[in-house]
């Protein structure tokens, strides 16, 4: 017995440890939890959508703050794991009693995380998870989009399309749900659009499809106007190298969301496919005006590389933060999400705006043709056609129906 | 179903060949963890590692020399040997202490290294993806049946049959493989008649090791370097190594030659489900050979 | 041998410990009752993969099929059927157990790493199956917002209800292991020939072995859903496999509450850790190492060597801690 109450006075020991290591309160801040993955591929992507936040973020600190108040943010690190996510956000909210949830590139973790916030009433703010289920079957009072989702691109790309001279298509993407929606998303918006256009037939490959030529080969096979490729992520810089590879490019225009993104396009430096019919909601060359300039020069000063995509969605949510408690005039979540309905806030794409009905934010998309320019390292898009975020859009009457209402 | 319907018998042969030119860095990769498992009984889970390190290093040592069109070419050479030296610290530093333990207790040993390895990768490249251009004499495709081949898939064809008779020739033909496999059988037999066991144990970690590097070194070019890489092979080449037959060799080259031909072809037989098929091919070879098609070493 | 199982001098231990766990939520915030949640799910969840690896002797490398799909059965019942809400958490550990007598009935006759591997292929392929079938468990997306019984639905009575079942699951597992059947299966992992030779049907028993694994498993999952009210393909995977076999061997596996304290190490590790630090995998890496260096048998294995060498009089093979 001795014994085991020397053991027993150990564990008590490791316990009591445990919980003193939690964090005292915290000062008058306005406390960011953001959930993303920093660890694997995804994280090419994320590190932006942090550090333009935080860029943002400190600008708005130095300037006073909100109210005086100064906006705090922790991070933490999901390894793209739902469970190890999910985890950790309720880890925020509980312990670290953040008043905001933002984050996380994966989808599933944004569904799950969408939930949890629904029910501890904490607004949620998604940055990068493409899923349209987050603002429209699965949306709530707590969650809101700071990006484009796959209705969005769908639609975007089926108005870029249709304006092109071509008639018989072939579809090929991921095998997982971003894929498939996007697929169906320009599917279902270009037959609308332009009833004469013709499926030949389509083929689905696995995540992180290590080996893109036999797909290829298969489609060239069946001699299509154009293809549609709905592959997100990691798996567009392969897809692009083997497109290269295999001449596809040059037999057979296709058209990649994210495509002319710079994200894409870096890691193949000249060697990416010229002729892509891509589309993106940012360019650090375009638009190009003051603000835009403005925002990757000091984007490259903070951080020495070129903002991508993730650096736009980053910077509009600290705006929507800051300008949202601002006009509710204090820190309540009830008149934080009243004054962020239909919000408008300046962005390096010019004024964008918070849709009050669905919590979707408006953003424009550009269609562009990756092109090699003079002196330039990383291709670029050229023939950029704009489309307004009116037209991209999913219109309230399919967010209802989505929502069941 | 629509490509079964539009699957012709051209679409099908260059099926087969990119098929086969993926077998050969599995089986490259599987090779070396076969060696492994068979003399010095370690299942070895950080193999993915080292060919994740393997592609790191060369993309690394590639684009130092990108100046010169031989960049790829030095990396190849000396990227693997950095894996194989990594190898030899692990094997004298702390296995060849270990080698009495069980193997599931070598298994997570081998595991946690995995978990170290990975995230010493992501703190000395970041955890960006990186891509590597193909090396120029290689850059392009042919046309073979009027379909587009890769001429870098072609020269990694006919790099599988130089590697299988390179083993061939060093587990058969060398004093290095003799012994290797009769210590592999029987340990102490051969520790009694006055060889140096801890030598060739060493020797035969650090071929494995190399191997692995290889792999990476090859696979480079072909798909985007990243964190991960480890996870997504390390079940493909031990499933290999067991359908092949533990420590065999020509097992673990006639596993990867399955494993890359069911993947390929399922993806045209049902383009959905395509991921299913090389786990199906296991399966089927394990229910009606247990031990492997070839013969187990264990 | 304390902890080795509940013998006189222990079982006053074990009564403190879940009497401190019933008044555990009056004494700390909620996030401590929620972490505790989740290390009783993942700790029965990594005792009933013990119950096959350190009693069995088998290499169960693919445990988690069992949880992620009693996990699925409960999500899919609750929001696909109308059926009531105990149904849906009876089921879940029958389903489990169903697969575990299917695997077990294709696995059972092979050994050691064939008999791993195959449990791989054959979880993976389950694995792909719910990662691909939008229509029934929602993909790669899973299932989110799981309506669980209201009376569960907030942190501390869902804790309530998991530290139930959790002690009950324990307490069965732990009659299993005391039972003839379980000492049967001890002795399979530690002379299999012998057992053998006496007529024992090492197959047969070694099936019974996983599907009352299977079953344990299947419940945890259950528990995960109350819990977190999200189901997706995760929990299926391999890696999660391996993670719960890490917990068995930083524990230790030859003792009944190793795998608990595991589960507790890894995840109190990395929700502290994980605060400062993204990269806490290395050090779980090298805690490993040093562990399997030094502590071969986990770290309750170690705790009972310890004060068994104040009592010579007790057996010292290995494992037969375990067989008391």
């Amino acid at each position: 017995m001795k014994s085991s109450l020397k053991f027993f006075c150990l564990a008590a020991l490791i316990a009591c440890s445990l919980l003193t290591a939690s964090n005292a309160f915290a000062a008058e801040t306005i406390k960011v939890g953001i959930v993303d993955t920093y660890s694997g591929p995804a994280s090419t992507y994320t590190n932006d959508v942090r550090d333009a936040f935080a860029l943002a973020a400190n600008k708005i600190n130095a300037a006073g703050g909100i109210f005086g108040q100064q906006i705090e943010f922790v991070t933490r690190d999901s390894k793209f794991k739902v469970d190890l996510g999910l985890s950790a956000a309720k880890e925020m909210v509980m312990r670290e009693e953040v008043d905001i949830l933002m984050g996380t590139i994966n989808s599933a973790l944004a569904l799950a995380i969408s939930d949890f916030a629904k029910q501890e009433k904490i607004p949620f703010l998604a940055t990068f998870a493409k899923s349209a289920k987050i603002t429209g079957e699965k949306g709530h009072r707590y969650v809101f989009s700071m990006n484009e989702n796959t209705a969005m691109i769908g639609k975007a790309a089926a108005t870029g399309l249709a304006k092109l001279p071509y008639t018989t298509y072939w579809i090929a993407g991921d095998d997982y749900e971003y894929g498939h929606a996007v697929a169906e998303g320009v599917w279902e918006n270009l037959k609308k659009l332009k009833p004469e256009v013709k499926l030949l037939g389509q083929s689905w490959w696995k995540v992180g499809e290590p080996d893109f030529t036999p797909y290829i080969t298969a489609m060239l096979a069946e001699k299509p106007d154009a293809v549609i490729i709905a592959t997100g992520g990691r798996d567009c810089v392969p897809f692009l190298k083997a497109a290269q590879t295999t001449g596809f490019n040059k037999q057979v225009p296709f058209y990649m969301h994210t495509a002319t993104e710079i994200s894409t396009l870096k890691p193949l430096g000249l060697t990416a496919p010229e002729g892509v019919i891509g589309t993106a909601n940012y360019h650090s060359y375009y638009p190009d005006t003051a603000e835009n300039r403005a925002f990757v020069a000091e984007f490259e000063k903070a951080y020495d590389r070129t903002p991508a995509v993730g650096a736009l969605y980053g910077y509009i949510t600290a705006q929507f933060i800051s300008k949202a408690y601002a006009k509710a005039g204090e820190v309540d979540t009830e008149k934080f999400i009243d004054a962020l309905e239909g919000l408008s806030v300046d962005s390096p794409v010019g004024e964008v705006t918070m849709r009050a009905e669905d919590h979707q934010v408006m953003l424009p998309m550009f269609m562009g043709v990756t092109t090699k320019v003079e002196g330039q390292e990383v291709l670029v898009a050229s023939d950029i056609v704009t489309i307004s975020a009116e037209d991209a859009m999913p219109s309230l009457e399919e967010i209802r129906k989505a929502r069941q209402l | 179903m629509e490509l079964f319907s539009g699957l012709s018998f051209s679409v099908l042969c260059i099926q087969i060949l990119v098929g086969l030119s993926k077998a050969t860095i599995l089986f490259i990769v599987a090779s070396g963890l076969t060696l492994i498992l068979g003399v010095l009984r370690i299942p070895n889970l950080a193999h993915g590692s080292l060919y994740m390190i393997g592609a790191f290093t060369t993309y690394s040592i590639a684009t130092a020399f990108s100046q010169s069109s031989l960049g790829f070419w030095v990396a190849l050479l000396l990227a693997p040997l950095i894996v194989a030296l990594i190898g030899l610290i692990m094997e004298q530093g702390l296995f060849r202490f270990l080698y009495k333990r069980d193997h599931l207790m070598m298994l997570l040993f081998t595991f946690s290294f995995t978990l170290v390895f990975g995230d010493l990768v992501k703190l000395l490249w970041g955890s960006d993806y990186r891509s590597l251009a193909v090396p120029e004499i290689f850059q392009g495709s042919y046309t073979l049946l009027g379909m587009p081949f890769p001429r870098y898939n072609l020269f990694l064809l006919l790099l599988g049959p130089v590697f299988a008779a390179g083993l061939w020739f060093l587990t058969n033909r060398t004093l290095l493989g003799k012994i290797s496999r009769a210590a592999a059988v029987d340990r102490e037999m051969v520790g009694a008649v006055g060889i140096n066991v801890n030598l060739v144990y060493a020797a035969v970690f650090v071929l494995g090791c190399y191997l692995a590097g290889i792999g990476g070194a090859l696979v480079a070019p072909t798909q985007n370097i990243s964190q991960g890489m480890d996870h997504s092979i390390i079940i493909e080449i031990f499933l290999i190594v067991i359908i092949g037959g533990l420590g065999n060799v020509w097992g673990a080259l006639l596993g990867a030659v399955i494993f890359g031909l069911t993947d390929a072809i399922g993806i045209l037989i049902a383009p959905q489900f395509g991921i299913v098929f090389p786990y199906l091919a296991v399966i089927s070879v394990l229910i009606f050979r247990p031990k492997g098609l070839l013969k187990s070493i264990w | 041998m304390i902890f080795g199982v509940f013998d006189k001098k222990s079982l006053p231990l074990v009564a403190l410990f879940l009497v401190g766990l019933i008044f555990l939520p009056y004494a700390v915030p909620r996030f401590y009752i929620y972490l505790t949640s989740v290390i009783l799910v993942t700790g029965l969840l990594a005792t009933s993969l013990n119950l096959v690896l350190g009693y069995g002797g088998m290499y169960q490398f693919h445990h988690a099929v069992f949880y992620g799909i009693g996990a699925y059965t409960t999500a899919l019942m609750l929001t696909k059927t109308s059926l009531p809400v105990w149904f849906a958490f009876a089921s879940a550990p029958v389903v489990a157990a169903f697969f575990g007598l299917v695997i077990g009935l294709i696995c059972a006759r092979l050994s050691s790493l064939h008999f791993g591997m195959l449990q791989i292929s054959l979880g993976s392929l389950i694995w792909a199956i719910v990662y691909r079938w939008y229509d029934f468990t929602g993909g790669d997306d899973g299932i989110h917002g799981i309506p669980v019984s209201e009376a569960i639905s907030t942190t501390t009575s869902a804790y309530y209800f998991i530290l139930v079942i959790t002690a009950l699951c324990l307490l069965l597992m732990f009659v299993i292991i005391r039972s003839p059947f379980g000492r049967i299966l001890q002795a399979l992992r530690d002379n299999p020939e012998r057992c053998e030779a006496i007529g024992v049907n090492i197959t047969r028993h070694r099936i019974i072995a996983m599907v009352i694994a299977a079953l344990f498993a299947g419940a945890a999952g259950s528990l995960f859903v109350t819990l977190e009210g999200s189901v997706f393909p995760e929990l299926l995977s391999w890696t999660l496999s391996l993670e719960i076999l890490i917990m068995c061997l930083l524990g230790g596996w030859f003792t009944f509450f190793g795998p608990m304290l595991g589960a507790c190490l890894i995840i109190s590790l990395r929700t502290f850790a994980g605060n400062y630090t993204e990269y806490w995998t290395l050090i779980l890496g090298l805690m490993m190492m040093l562990t399997i260096f030094f502590l071969p048998k986990g770290v309750f294995g170690f705790i009972n060597e310890l004060f068994r060498s104040g009592s010579p009089s007790q057996p010292l093979e290995e494992g037969s801690n375990a067989a008391d």
